[in-house]
């Protein structure tokens, strides 16, 4: 079996001093849980959370547990993956999930002989060369209580105390002072409670002070982002949807009750662990968003992950351009102006003008990229792909400019007017279209009973016009003219 | 104690000369063009075709006017060539698919960001800029300022987009980070004037004529205008026929208005038979 402990040090302050306590202090405190005061202590300052650690550790061996303060890894098994026990260790140490922090690492046979180790050389001092013989007594938790009486008895390394007879050993401290050093030796199996990554991501987070608007609460949330990009990659997934969500902390605010939650969802078309598109479409939608009250809590929770597929590249240079995707700006857009404000045209049976093409939401319309790709590698895709879009008949005859609430002209001696009097060049071209529709109901459309005519504006140019046909059904007294088109 | 330190200097300087370029010479292409489609536009351009890369300004004082028939054939080189959307930056009117696609333009590879903030514009303009996707960038930024145009164009030389930048013609005579400025200005007879207003070369006293409408308006308004011509001259000759006929006799003038009026309503009827067949 080998071990190797693991624990995060803040960059600026010197070693020994910032997370390791004395030990005396140590001494005092009672019997430290499984995770200790210190871990927490330490790294309450640090970006990630305690857990993303465990799960950023289980990328490299699946034998992972908190042990007091420290992350202990066993690592026989997977060490020659990694290229031997000190290329592990030197990678751990370049793959650093924490900013600005150091990673003290150490090793031993088992995990108690790693994690004394790792305290001697948080206190700066060397380690005996009889291990664990020579370890000193207050490395041991399980000795931390009785360190005194001990001392008394002049029993000050872990061989002393396992020199003493085992059965008033047991008696006088407990089982678990002997247990624990059975398990430093190696003499008994080391129970740990092993970690291991949850299905789905969940994580709560408490704001380091009262968020009044959506912006402060981004700082929290890229905190959250980076736990998830561990989780996401130790599970290999993509995420295609996120809920992010934040507790308010009044219940009444102006005399109107108000929901516990609030929450917005992020979605993105492709997966991605890419965390850089999702945090700007999540600043994007935090900007568009008020806090009904002031937030205290956090959480952010993973609704969709597929399997991540990884990203494929091609040898081929121009296919390599650098860039963003183009969902990433569809999606980009959309947050920030809003979605029906960035628009695809969808290709429409019929014959009226305003009815042949629909404008859909880009971030609707599935994955454009993905369709829009397919059709155009090859011809033969391209032309099945017309077919069914064939109603709408490409014709250079039609202007290249449509006004879809079509302009009613003036009229001035009975001709039409716009900007100027129009000449009609061309026309008429006959529609009657539309007769289906209700004129009550918009599903489908207005009838349609217009003659179609190119005629001259002397200040606009070419304009696209129509008369409206009187006929029996739908007579009205006088005859109106719109513009529906501008050509130049 | 001069002659050694010209000396390295000088072979470099000749071997940079294929660089440097002349003011009263055209300007070599150093980056990617796409062909803009017409001849007499793409000899007088660096390179011949719109820069990729860098801005191309659009001047002129409608909005909406000759945009589409002079980049249409560039456009749809670029969609083709890159298999990206078209994405159109506060375009003034809704843009219609069927003409376009007549063009070569297809439907689908169109992206319409409506948007009335100019902020708002540049953004969406440097973002679609950013991505590696996009084919082409059309912008109109009446309001735009150099200092917004040349981060545009920054972002333009980074990403190796196309990109066109619609103006007001107030702006011609000043400064522009663009690298060509064209002017459009609207010309009798279905033309278009292009004023090159700045380009890598001398500049351009005379400017070039383009026909302002496709290839098929431009025959279906000139057969129209013959059939408008034919059968006024034809009513003419009806007219003096009647004349002529009336100076003969009376009666029979008569007659044959009715009968013309008569053959007239026949036609009618039958169109009508025939719709309703």
């Amino acid at each position: 079996m080998q071990w190797i402990a693991l624990r995060w040090l803040d960059q600026a302050a010197p070693v020994g001093t910032s997370c390791a306590s004395p030990p005396s202090e140590e001494a005092a405190r009672p019997a430290l849980g499984r995770r200790g005061g210190d871990p927490l202590a330490c790294l309450a300052g640090m970006e990630v959370s305690i857990e993303t650690l465990g799960w950023w550790a289980l990328r490299y061996t699946p034998r992972v547990a908190w042990l007091d303060e420290a992350l202990v890894l066993e690592v026989s098994a997977c060490e020659r993956l990694w290229g031997g026990r000190q290329g592990l260790m030197r990678l751990m140490v370049a793959e650093n999930v924490v900013p600005n922090t150091r990673i003290q690492k150490v090793e031993g046979p088992t995990s108690l002989v790693a994690l004394a180790r790792l305290r001697l050389f948080a206190l700066g001092q060397k380690p005996p060369v009889d291990i664990p013989s020579a370890l000193p007594l207050h490395t041991l938790t399980a000795a931390r209580e009785h360190l005194d009486v001990l001392a008394r008895m002049g029993c000050r390394t872990w061989g002393d105390v396992s020199a003493l007879p085992r059965g008033g050993l047991s008696r006088r401290f407990g089982a678990a002072l002997r247990e624990a050093l059975d398990m430093a030796w190696g003499l008994r199996p080391e129970r740990h409670t092993w970690l291991t990554l949850p299905d789905s991501f969940e994580q709560k987070l408490e704001l380091p002070a009262l968020a009044e608007n959506a912006h402060e609460l981004m700082w929290s949330a890229n905190r959250l982002l980076a736990s998830l990009q561990v989780w996401l990659r130790a599970r290999q997934r993509g995420v295609l949807a996120l809920e992010l969500e934040w507790t308010l902390d009044l219940r009444r605010y102006n005399g109107v009750d108000l929901p516990p939650h609030q929450s917005i969802v992020v979605r993105t078309a492709e997966p991605t662990q890419d965390m850089a598109h999702l945090r700007r479409l999540m600043s994007e939608r935090l900007a568009l968003t008020k806090l009904a009250a002031p937030a205290s809590w956090l959480r952010l929770r993973s609704i969709d992950t597929t399997p991540w597929a990884g990203a494929s590249t091609s040898f081929l240079p121009e296919d390599n351009r650098k860039g963003d995707k183009l969902h990433e700006l569809v999606e980009r857009l959309s947050a920030r102006l809003g979605a029906r404000e960035v628009l695809v045209p969808a290709a429409q049976a019929d014959h009226r003008p305003e009815a042949m093409q629909g404008w859909q939401p880009a971030l609707r319309k599935g994955a454009p990229p993905a369709k829009s790709k397919p059709a155009k590698s090859g011809s033969a895709p391209k032309s099945d792909k017309a077919a069914p879009a064939g109603s709408q008949q490409p014709d250079a005859l039609f202007p290249p400019w449509l006004l879809r609430e079509p302009l009613r002209l003036e009229m001035h001696d009975g001709h039409p007017w716009y900007q100027g009097p129009l000449r009609s060049l061309v026309g008429p071209q006959r529609l009657e279209a539309g007769w289906w529709g209700d004129k009550a109901d918009d599903e489908g459309g207005h009838p349609a009973v217009r003659d179609y005519y190119v005629a001259e504006s002397p200040e606009a140019g070419l304009v696209w016009v129509f008369r409206e046909r009187p006929s029996g059904c739908f007579a009205s007294g006088d005859v109106r003219w719109f513009l529906q088109g501008l050509y130049a | 104690m001069g002659l050694p330190s010209i000396s390295p200097v000088f072979p470099s300087f000749a071997s940079a000369q294929h660089n440097v370029w002349r003011g009263d010479e055209l300007g070599t292409a150093d980056m990617q063009v796409v062909g803009t489609g017409h001849a007499a536009l793409d000899t007088e351009l660096p390179g011949g075709g719109w820069p990729i890369g860098a801005m191309t300004e659009v001047l002129q004082h409608r909005p909406e006017a000759h945009v589409w028939q002079l980049l249409l054939p560039a456009l749809a080189r670029a969609v083709q060539a890159r298999s990206g959307p078209v994405v159109l930056i506060g375009a003034p009117h809704e843009p219609f698919g069927p003409s376009l696609a007549a063009a070569g333009l297809p439907t689908e590879a169109l992206m319409w960001v409506r948007s009335e903030a100019s902020a708002a514009r540049l953004w969406a303009c440097q973002q679609a800029l950013r991505c590696a996707d996009v084919a082409a960038v059309m912008a109109w930024l009446p309001q735009a300022r150099v200092g917004e145009l040349r981060r545009l164009q920054l972002a333009a030389a980074q990403h190796e987009a196309l990109l066109f930048v619609m103006r007001p013609e107030a702006v011609a005579q000043s400064a522009s980070p663009a690298r060509l400025r064209l002017q459009l200005v609207s010309a009798e007879g279905g033309q278009m004037d292009v004023h090159l207003l700045k380009r890598r070369g001398p500049p351009l006293a005379q400017p070039l004529t383009l026909p302002a409408r496709n290839a098929r308006m431009t025959a279906l308004l000139a057969a129209s205008q013959w059939r408008r011509q034919r059968s006024r001259q034809r009513d003419i000759e009806e007219i003096a026929a009647t004349k002529d006929a009336t100076s003969t006799a009376a009666k029979g003038a008569t007659v044959v208005r009715l009968e013309l009026r008569k053959r007239r309503e026949e036609g009618a009827h039958a169109v009508d038979r025939l719709a309703v067949a």
